[in-house]
């Protein structure tokens, strides 16, 4: 299948990975779950750098940050009592939908944010969230906010480094969250998808807000003249009515074979509606 | 072209087997006789190809097989003993549900994975670890009472 392949490595530490990425230069790639990398079938690898066993598949909390590795795979992910209980479990649910059991079994978080889809379920909670990337090359280690690691459709700012791990920082206290997904199926590509987060006061007033939104531009977006306009209101019809008018506005969705970019635009509005309500009405999540 | 070699558990087996750095799971297999791993889709799409690598299903056409170095794998051929099959295998034959058999590896091995890990699931919790395989032949109700009766322990 992939015949130009001469060698295939499984570095067991990043250190290592990255100097045989710098060794293979232009020919050699990342793999960890494969199942972008085999899909695409780019025909002229020489070098497979399998990542699994570089020390990256973990979920840790370090001070008041939550670490996820970047090759801990999407069933580890759904699965973390831990991620479940972060956040109403935004980001349990979104890895619950990226795709069948077994496709779970191998996808990683590292590999659904390289990939640089606007549609990567884990990435719409992760602006949600205020994650960042931390990325390894061989001088050191950076960390960048998602929010700068796209660079517009399937690019990213990674460059030549290696995704190492996902940071979610402490979370504004007494947040409400929710992830809503529209696929043709709960574990197909999203047509579109959703997340949100709220802090309100104790007069009910929105203190903190959160919208991000999944294949609907050209890269995972939030949506910061929306969330801007929830600032000290409180959420009621008519703040739900101006929101949801705003984030139709903000996103630029375009038309394929899944769905008409006016449709997108009307379930964008109608998911943030659904995510807010689920913030207003409670702490949890649902699809 | 370049070739290296992969150790590994097949259905309790220990194997060494020649590869070539690119090769893919499914091909190596397939290659090596394990005929109950169908080659489908090969983009992950449909699960016939499914095989469980560690007790985890996972779609062998997009695992390289140089990933499988020091792993267990097993096929639906490692799963009966000797004439004894395994109770999922008994099941799916007593409630018919196989017809052209395409997907019916997949299937019983994505439920083997399921009732190890929780012997006493939901319909919504199989119909879930099933939704990875196609079938085109008939639909999933028979599969489906399969396995809830597997677990049941019944057979039947």
């Amino acid at each position: 299948m992939f015949d130009t392949v001469e060698s295939f490595y499984r570095p067991g530490t990043v250190r290592e990975a990255l100097r045989l990425l710098q060794n293979g230069k232009t020919r050699a790639r990342v793999v960890a779950g494969g199942t972008d990398l085999v899909v695409e079938g780019e025909q002229s690898i020489r070098v497979l750098i399998d990542i699994t066993h570089a020390g990256l598949s973990y979920i840790r909390r370090r001070g008041k940050t939550w670490v996820i590795g970047a090759t801990t795979t999407m069933a580890a992910i759904e699965n973390s009592p831990a991620i479940r209980a972060l956040a109403g479990g935004i980001l349990a649910r979104a890895a619950a939908t990226c795709g069948s059991v077994q496709i779970r079994n191998m996808a990683t978080l590292g590999g659904n944010l390289a990939n640089g889809s606007p549609a990567a379920d884990t990435a719409t909670p992760l602006l949600a969230l205020d994650a960042e990337v931390v990325l390894a090359n061989a001088r050191g280690r950076r960390k960048i906010p998602l929010t700068a690691f796209y660079n517009g459709l399937r690019k990213t700012t990674t460059g030549k480094a290696l995704i190492v791990e996902v940071a979610i920082p402490a979370l504004p206290r007494g947040g409400r969250w929710s992830f809503q997904k529209l696929g043709r199926t709960e574990s197909d590509i999203s047509l579109v998808n959703a997340a949100a987060g709220l802090q309100l006061d104790s007069q009910g007033r929105v203190k903190w807000a959160r919208i991000a939104l999944g294949a609907v531009a050209s890269t995972p977006i939030r949506a910061v003249e929306a969330e801007n306009l929830l600032a000290g209101r409180k959420m009621d019809e008519s703040t739900l009515a101006v929101v949801c008018d705003e984030v139709a506005r903000e996103v630029r969705p375009i038309s394929d074979v899944r769905a008409a970019a006016e449709y997108r635009r009307e379930m964008c509005r109608v998911l943030v509606r659904r995510a807010l309500e689920e913030c207003a009405g409670g702490t949890g999540c649902s699809l | 072209m370049k070739s290296m070699e992969v150790r590994l558990q097949v259905n309790g087996e220990a194997k060494r087997w020649t590869i070539a750095p690119g090769d893919l799971l499914l091909d190596v297999l397939r290659r090596e006789g394990y005929f109950g791993v169908k080659r489908g889709c090969e983009s992950g799409e449909c699960g016939a190809c499914t095989v469980l690598v560690d007790g985890k299903p996972i779609n062998s056409c997009l695992m390289f097989a140089a990933q499988a170095e020091a792993s267990e794998v097993l096929t639906v051929e490692g799963l009966a003993h000797g004439d004894t099959l395994d109770p999922i295998q008994e099941a799916f034959l007593d409630h018919g549900a196989v017809q052209c058999g395409f997907c019916t590896p997949a299937m019983i091995l994505n439920a083997k994975a399921l009732l190890n890990r929780k012997p006493h699931p939901s319909e919504e919790e199989v119909r879930e670890a099933l939704a990875g395989t196609y079938c085109r032949c008939t639909g999933y109700r028979k599969p489906v009472e399969a396995v809830l009766a597997a677990a049941r322990g019944s057979g039947r």
